[in-house]
């Protein structure tokens, strides 16, 4: 074979670069905000349109409707300049924009997951640059589409902007991070979008903040200028820990949107002013506030904690260095070595807890999630990977978690082998599914980029396009199963089992060894009381994860029980109590107010 | 007549969807008078509501023939709770003090901030309604909002006599439970809205905020309804990979019905400021919670003071017209006496277009707790011997004092 012929030369190139705002235009053309970021590279049809993510720009805000110019992202003249240059003024940047973005989100899941993402029945997720006039951006399912909205800023306070100028939510970084990750999760587990506990839709929210925050740390320019700016304090209130600038100052707020910190929580700030940071405020938050996105502020605050306690232990010793032992740093500009050191270990450390929080979702339970349940996934999850801990990110989170009041249900104490999810107990028959010795008929996906993975669909889905044998091992193998252990895994015998994921993940540990689960989620319902808790059913299910020898490692199982039953019940009080819409909501419309497809209830949204 | 004989009694005027309470409580040198807001949904100009305020004015005179009432209590500025002070013949009764909640205090920077902001979103949501052609009962939600200036400014600065103005409760709260000169023989317990960064929130909605927004945006686009590109980007046709009829009708009505959920956050908002008392004589204790719904109520019932009052409640104003949010559940489930004790309960109500009010579970929880319990809009069946229906106007309950 002639060289020239060798995958080699033939290969396409791996990454496309793209160039976007890093993070929106109201930074306009300052150091950094304009930026290259690269995504993996395959075939586009105008929109753009790939495999897993297409834009489709509609606007709906006129009558009719109408659809504006799509780039062609391989027409040679855009290739040759790694993409079009950021502007406000053209469509079609815009369009390059949310894709670059959406598929850096994408990428991030995978990264951490260790595994590709398809969207169920093959579909592709849809992202609408420019879908209506308002100051909002929202997940939806339905569509399973992204709508980013458009607006006029503040006449009387636009910040940076022009007063009356259009500002567009597709053209923040963080807000299409933000509504790409609702997506992500709405994939990874569908039943997160039914708020049966006040975490869940918070969990919705913050988690999407997080990914949003720290793929901020992932632009080497912009970081390596904060940490000149702050001298590497991270938590200083610059771009890099703040949520779309531009959208706060735009709607009027005079001030980002939200933020990694400022939540931070006076009561902890002043704990440690006072030197009692042992003591949790006296009343966390966690307790009190329960708007969706302002709780999930709360798990951003902690993770974000975490994060800077890891960064500042690994950049102790380049201080020291740096400063002749002492630590203290001078007066004056820092050295450009030392900001690009710090700037490495800042970007690796941000990545390993986007990466930690990501993985953690295979730890979570199907339904019902809670801030404690998801401590002790990423517990997990980091533990099965990196039993040491050497660099103490499992214990910096953990207590961050604490401080703020957040306190798992059902653990002895805060230990890190409390936290840990039980093992299954050793009575639990073997998994049905070997890896070892079924390896392609459950992990098509892990060895070819090409063809999506067939999985099951959830229950109450439309369009059901069940894949013949997937179908097959659901109900001839996981299903008999999940039925004939019922109690040991969690759930409650002769109830029908809906088995609604099923997957293998293969990853490497820090020590080098093959890290090899299957992982399956499998739900029940009991819809008796559905009306009178305004539609929403209550689920019970398990998160069973296998090892590849088919042992069961850990059944995490929210059961259903008449305890859970009376506090979503509770939960769900609370809520109309507060809601001023139900004051004159029409009887014949109740029964479904927890589920209204209106989307005040239950899209995700960037604001309320 | 010894005191044990002595009566309290509470008429309940029939206003429609509003609320207008006359409270005299006998003393010894004859009875003082309360009257607990007056007004309804509807515009009062010569209908309904005037005949009540005339009614009123002719039950508050004394011997002398000069209309007299001791305390004016305007709980909250909805039209349905003061439309009735606009009146003119208001300035002929001689009051001597009027009480108002604390956001209504014209020194108080942050209650004007309140008001400002509830009266600017009441104006555009009012606006944007009658623009957009809303289904009736909507309007009606934002009308009740409006400032109600005359009226208002009767309660500021009307009636005959020189009416000494409160704003309660007062800051301190210490000084929530107090005597009135004005009402001898009374103490009276203002227990909401407090001061709490909560409940202040509460009156501030962040949807109204962001609704505002929208509709400054909104009218500047009706102005300029260009695309938002500079030039023609438009794509004639449909290119591949585009939505079907029913995926473009998604995505064209996202925003649509928004109107009504911002109504009923401002009108939450309002009753959020509504003065919450409690008039403790002898042995009764008559509570009126105005419209107040879940974050007052909330600080109420974590007070064990206020708590340890509301479980010796004999009457009680059921509020807001009986509506959902206005009346907990564990106020009703954990508080609220029940049998074989005394309690009274007025609900002032009627239904109205597809408003779940009153909610059958309250009136049916209420049921379980006293069976003298009257209804505005059922005056006609009230239990005789308990309540005095008259004519359709009124009905009157008489308590032992």
């Amino acid at each position: 074979m002639k060289r020239i012929q060798s995958r080699y030369v033939l290969a396409s190139p791996a990454r496309r670069p793209l160039k976007i705002f890093a993070s929106d235009p109201m930074q306009g053309r300052a150091a950094g905000n304009l930026t290259t970021i690269a995504v993996g590279n395959e075939k586009l049809t105008p929109g753009p349109a790939g495999s897993r993510i297409e834009v489709v720009d509609y606007d709906g805000s006129v009558s009719g409707g109408r659809y504006y110019q799509p780039v062609d992202l391989d027409d040679p003249a855009i290739l040759m300049q790694g993409g079009l240059e950021p502007t406000e003024s053209d469509p079609r940047f815009h369009q390059q924009m949310v894709y670059a973005v959406g598929m850096k989100v994408l990428e991030n899941f995978e990264r951490a997951l260790g595994r590709s993402i398809y969207f169920l029945g093959g579909r592709r997720l849809r992202l609408l640059p420019h879908a209506f006039r308002g100051a909002n951006a929202f997940y939806d399912r339905r569509l399973l589409g992204v709508l980013f909205g458009y607006f006029r800023a503040d006449q009387a306070n636009p910040g940076r902007n022009l007063p009356g100028q259009n500002v567009f939510t597709c053209l923040s970084h963080d807000i299409i991070a933000h509504e790409v990750t609702h997506a992500l999760v709405d994939r990874l587990r569908s039943n997160f979008l039914e708020f049966s506990n006040p975490d869940v839709a918070a969990f919705h929210e913050g988690f999407a903040d997080i990914v949003a925050i720290f793929q901020h740390f992932t632009f080497p320019d912009i970081l390596h200028d904060y940490i000149r700016a702050t001298r590497t304090d991270l938590r200083s209130p610059t771009p890099l820990v703040q949520l779309a600038q531009q959208f706060g100052y735009a709607t009027g707020r005079g001030r980002a949107l939200r933020s990694a910190v400022d939540l931070d929580t006076g009561g902890a700030l002043r704990a440690r002013a006072r030197g009692d940071e042992d003591q949790p405020a006296a009343e966390p938050l966690y307790q009190s506030v329960m708007e969706p996105h302002e709780r999930g502020s709360i798990l951003v605050a902690a993770v974000f904690d975490g994060f800077f306690s890891v960064y500042q232990r690994r950049i102790a010793d380049l201080l020291r260095i740096a400063t002749g032992g002492t630590g203290m740093l001078p007066a004056g500009d820092l050295h450009p070595d030392l900001i690009t050191r710090v700037a490495g270990e800042a970007s690796r450390t941000a990545q390993s807890i986007l990466t930690m929080c990501i993985r953690a979702f295979e730890y979570l339970p199907p339904v019902d999630v809670t801030f404690g349940d998801y401590l002790r996934a990423l517990v997990t999850a980091d533990y099965e990977l990196n039993p040491s801990d050497d660099v103490g990110q499992r214990a910096c989170m953990i207590e961050a978690f604490r401080s703020r009041g957040v306190y798992p249900d059902g653990v002895w104490s805060l230990a890190e082998e409390s936290l840990l999810w039980e093992n299954a107990p050793p009575e639990v028959p073997r998994f049905p599914v070997a890896l070892l010795g079924d390896l392609s008929s459950v992990a098509p996906g892990a060895f070819s980029q090409a063809s999506p993975p067939r999985e099951s669909r959830p229950a109450e889905r439309t369009t059901p396009q069940a894949t013949p044998d997937l179908s097959d091992l659901t109900d001839d193998v996981l299903r008999p199963y999940a039925e004939s252990n019922a109690e040991l895994l969690g759930l409650q015998k002769g109830r029908p089992i809906d088995v609604q994921g099923f997957h293998s993940v293969f990853r490497v540990g820090q020590d080098g060894r093959l890290v090899i689960e299957i992982v399956t989620q499998f739900v029940q319902l009991e819809k008796s009381e559905k009306a009178a808790m305004g539609g929403l059913p209550l689920r019970g299910g398990s998160t069973v994860i296998a090892g590849a020898d088919g042992t069961v490692r850990y059944v995490i199982s929210k059961p259903l029980s008449r305890e859970r039953l009376e506090k979503q019940r509770e939960w769900i009080d609370l809520v109309d109590s507060t809601d001023p819409a139900m004051t004159y909501l029409p009887e014949d419309r109740r029964g479904e107010r927890m589920v209204a497809t209106g989307f005040a209830a239950i899209h995700r949204s960037i604001v309320r | 007549m010894s005191p044990a004989a002595k009566k309290i009694r509470i008429g309940m005027y029939n206003v429609g969807f509003g609320d207008a309470f006359l409270v005299r409580i006998p003393g010894k040198k004859g009875e003082s008078k309360i009257l607990f807001d007056c007004g309804s949904i509807k515009q009062g100009d010569g209908g309904p509501i005037d005949a009540v305020v005339e009614s009123i004015i002719e039950d508050v005179k004394d011997a002398d023939g000069k209309p007299r009432i001791d305390v004016v209590v305007a709980t909250h500025r909805h039209r349905d709770h003061v439309s009735g002070f606009a009146n003119e013949a208001w300035s002929d009764v001689e009051v001597q003090e009027v009480w108002m909640p604390w956001t209504e205090d014209p020194a108080d920077p942050e209650a004007r901030r309140i008001r400002e902001a509830q009266s600017r979103l009441a104006l555009t949501l009012h606006e944007e309604l009658t623009r957009l052609g809303a289904a009736a009962d909507v309007i009606d939600l934002a009308a009740n909002a409006l400032t109600n200036d005359a009226a208002m400014q009767t309660l500021h600065s009307g009636f005959g006599g020189q009416a000494v103005r409160r704003f309660l409760p007062p800051r301190d709260r210490r000084k929530s439970t107090f005597t009135a000169a004005c009402l001898p023989g009374v103490l009276i317990h203002a227990m909401g809205p407090s001061f709490d960064e909560n409940v202040i929130a509460n009156m501030d909605p962040p949807e109204g905020k962001s609704y505002l927004q929208l509709a400054a945006a909104g009218a500047a686009d009706r102005k300029d309804p260009r695309p938002p590109f500079p030039g023609d980007w438009t794509y004639d046709g449909t290119p591949a990979g585009g939505l079907s009829t029913e995926e473009k009708a998604i995505v064209d009505g996202v925003g649509d019905g928004n109107e009504s959920v911002v109504a009923a956050a401002l009108d939450g908002a309002v009753n959020g400021t509504s003065l919450v008392m409690m008039l403790q004589t002898g042995r009764n204790f008559l509570l009126f919670p105005g419209d107040a719904q879940w974050g007052t109520w909330n600080m109420i019932l974590g007070d064990s003071e206020w708590t340890a009052l509301l479980k010796k409640t004999t009457f009680l104003k059921v509020g807001h017209h009986g509506s959902h949010n206005a009346t907990p559940r564990p106020f009703v489930d954990d508080f609220l006496p029940g049998p074989p004790n005394d309690l009274w309960a007025m609900v002032s109500t009627i239904q109205r277009g597809s408003w779940p009010i009153p909610k059958k579970e309250l009136m049916a929880a209420l049921a379980t707790h006293t069976k003298r319990i009257v209804r505005s809009d059922q005056i006609p069946g009230a239990l005789q011997g308990v309540f005095k229906p008259r004519a359709s106007l009124y009905v009157e309950t008489e308590i032992p004092a």
